[in-house]
């Protein structure tokens, strides 16, 4: 899913999180009066850098089953919890401290990393939704079967192989991508997403594995050919910044991290970008593939705008992939140990 | 004095048709400066570049003047066999077997160079190890590798890039592997480690975008002919519309370490006037991963064979 040979980029981002801390949350501040600010050519302006830091997971987990939110108790003290959690993680202590017992513990992947990897420099916001995904009402990604295996064949893949080629590693230890369905919401380390628009094109610079989509608006129809990113299609509905995109390629055939992110030709996506305020945006996505689900589920994420002196840094992936050299030594070793 | 204005315009429109004439795209060595085209403005008053480009030339193979040839890879001069003392038409400059395939698809173009002067001014150690990349290039050059391509080199790949220019950032997406710099047009601070793409800050002069980029690892190359720099190399590019479909690219390269002066290339950018034309990706690291990793594994995908 991530590298862990970009030691660079990481003492880069331990930068980045301490000028983050600096500058708190400006959202407390959004008030009423807010209005969207426009592009000189009169577009909504989106721009700046953008993450999810919010501390809701995916998809709801049982303990909250049947509630959509969480109660004004229940969200005062998971702030109490991620703001421990921060001060544990600053303080360069690991493990259940910071809340990483386990894999499954996390709302996000990126669980194996300590601290050192990941982008925190605040606590992670609370929300009183219980899960990002909020249609299906039970919170849940409707997988089929097939899909649903293929995601725990994934899961125990994880960190585990076996390695025998190139072709073993997920996507993202390959240094391809973590694919676009997840790109506003993943990524505990290059998680940034960068907005530049200029007239007829929202650009979205994601920095883990250089990650870009150009996005027209111009009124244009999506192109026939089929790229792992697919034709991003933009059109404006008021203040909201709507994506189609379609004309994926089809590479299921390869491990994916999390095959909810895997592109298909059936794969269908539609994203709204809608600001809050000044440092918050609502995202919202509806997927859609017969491949993978078996009826759309839609997720709603709110993001957060980083201070304007946030970077994305060059997320050199397969130029510095010294991990898939290493994984290959050790499927070697490994084989040799068992005599094959 | 109306006939003494209309002697006036009349005087201007030729000095201004003579001007154009001189100022026509010809060679390597034409100057930026000076034109007259006025590029249209942007809605906050800026010269507009937003736009597809790619340039038309043999670049990328050498940035020097250089005559056709076989291969990129050509095998070393070969012995001269046969009965000895015999006249007999000797080999020249085959290609290497590696690249032999190609045949007429895996030859070099000839051009004109687009170094003014056509000299770059290394130091001695330097043109030799230029010398040694070239001969070596297969193994050598990064861009076979699908890495970053660095700059200048991003712009005359036979690849087109996008200018996407932001209220305080400009965007170059390019589309070999997906390649992207941000322009800071705003005030930035400094890059915190060297990169692959540069540090890239710009600024107008009149209608020309000037960028300087710094903050270069010594990986990546000029040219497949072996051309390269150190961690010392500072880029200084100026973008000058010429008119709606084509501008001229300048870039000053600088570095101390591997070169004994400043030197700089010029080339026409033309715009990429197909309707609708979008930049399409080229995720070259799936097109890679066979040559670099197919030997390391357990298993070679391409033979589905166990490795030695």
């Amino acid at each position: 899913m991530t590298k862990w040979s970009l030691l660079a980029s990481a003492v880069v981002m331990a930068a980045v999180s301490i000028s983050i801390s600096m500058s708190l949350s400006a959202q407390q501040s959004a008030t009423g009066s807010w209005t969207q600010p426009k592009t000189p050519w009169g577009d909504p302006d989106l721009q700046g850098v953008w993450r999810y830091e919010a501390a809701v997971p995916l998809e709801r987990p049982a303990q909250f089953q049947g509630r959509a939110s969480l109660t004004d108790e229940e969200v005062a003290q998971r702030q109490k919890v991620e703001e421990e959690q921060e001060a544990q993680r600053l303080a360069g202590n690991e493990g259940t401290a910071v809340g990483r017992g386990n894999l499954a513990q996390s709302p996000i992947r990126g669980n194996e990393y300590n601290s050192f990897w990941q982008d925190h420099g605040r606590p992670r916001q609370v929300f009183k939704q219980t899960s990002l995904v909020v249609d299906p009402e039970d919170g849940r990604i409707p997988y089929t079967p097939d899909a649903k295996k293929a995601e725990a064949r994934a899961q125990a893949r994880y960190g585990a192989g076996p390695y025998e080629s190139f072709l073993d590693p997920d996507t993202g230890e390959r240094c391809l991508t973590d694919g676009v369905t997840a790109m506003m919401w993943q990524g505990p380390n290059g998680g940034h997403n960068r907005i530049v628009q200029s007239p007829g094109y929202v650009t979205i610079l994601h920095e883990e594995y250089l990650d870009r989509r150009v996005i027209p608006v111009d009124g244009r129809k999506a192109s026939g050919i089929r790229q792992w990113f697919g034709n991003a299609v933009g059109k404006w509905e008021g203040n909201t910044f709507v994506v189609e995109t379609t004309n994926f390629i089809d590479r299921t055939n390869y491990e994916w991290a999390q095959i909810l992110t895997r592109p298909s030709e059936t794969l269908r996506l539609t994203e709204r970008y809608t600001r809050s305020g000044p440092d918050t945006m609502d995202y919202r996505i509806t997927v859609e593939d017969p491949a993978s689900f078996e009826k759309p589920w839609t997720a709603q994420i709110p993001i957060a705008r980083l201070p304007n002196d946030t970077q994305i840094y060059e997320y050199a992936c397969h130029e510095g992939n010294y991990a898939m050299t290493n994984l290959l030594a050790g499927g070697r070793a490994d084989a040799a140990k068992r005599g094959k | 004095m109306r006939a003494g204005i209309w002697g006036v315009v009349v005087v201007a429109a030729i000095v201004a048709a003579a001007a154009m004439w001189i100022h026509r795209p010809r060679a390597a060595d034409e100057s930026a400066d000076g034109a007259t085209y006025r590029a249209p403005r942007t809605a906050d008053g800026k010269p507009d570049l937003n736009g597809i480009w790619q340039a038309l030339n043999t670049a990328n193979f050498d940035l020097q003047a250089h005559p056709a040839r076989p291969a990129l890879s050509l095998l070393p001069a070969p012995p001269r066999g046969g009965v000895p003392g015999l006249v007999r038409a000797t080999p020249v400059a085959l290609p290497d077997p590696a690249v032999r395939a190609f045949g007429a698809v895996g030859g070099v173009p000839a051009g004109e160079g687009v170094v003014v002067g056509d000299e770059i001014p290394y130091q001695p150690w330097a043109l030799a190890k230029k010398q040694e990349n070239g001969k070596d290039w297969l193994k050598r050059d990064p861009e076979i590798k699908c890495f970053m391509p660095g700059v200048p080199r991003a712009t005359y790949l036979p690849y087109p890039f996008q200018i996407l220019q932001g209220t305080d950032k400009i965007v170059l997406a390019y589309e070999f592997a997906g390649a992207t710099r941000t322009i800071h047009m705003d005030k930035v601070g400094d890059s915190p480690s060297p990169t692959w793409m540069g540090w890239s800050r710009g600024h107008w002069d009149g209608d020309t975008l000037v960028v300087e980029v710094t903050d270069f690892n010594e990986d990546t190359w000029f040219d497949r002919a072996g051309d390269f720099h150190s961690d010392q190399l500072k880029v200084t590019e100026r973008y000058t519309p010429q008119s709606p479909y084509h501008l001229t690219y300048e870039a000053t390269i600088e570095d101390p370490k591997v070169f004994t002066r400043p030197w700089t290339i010029r080339m026409p950018l033309y715009r990429r006037v197909e309707p609708d034309k979008q930049l399409l990706e080229y995720k070259c690291v799936e097109f890679v991963e066979e040559l670099m990793y197919g030997h390391l594994g357990v298993i070679d995908p391409a033979t589905g064979q166990r490795n030695k």
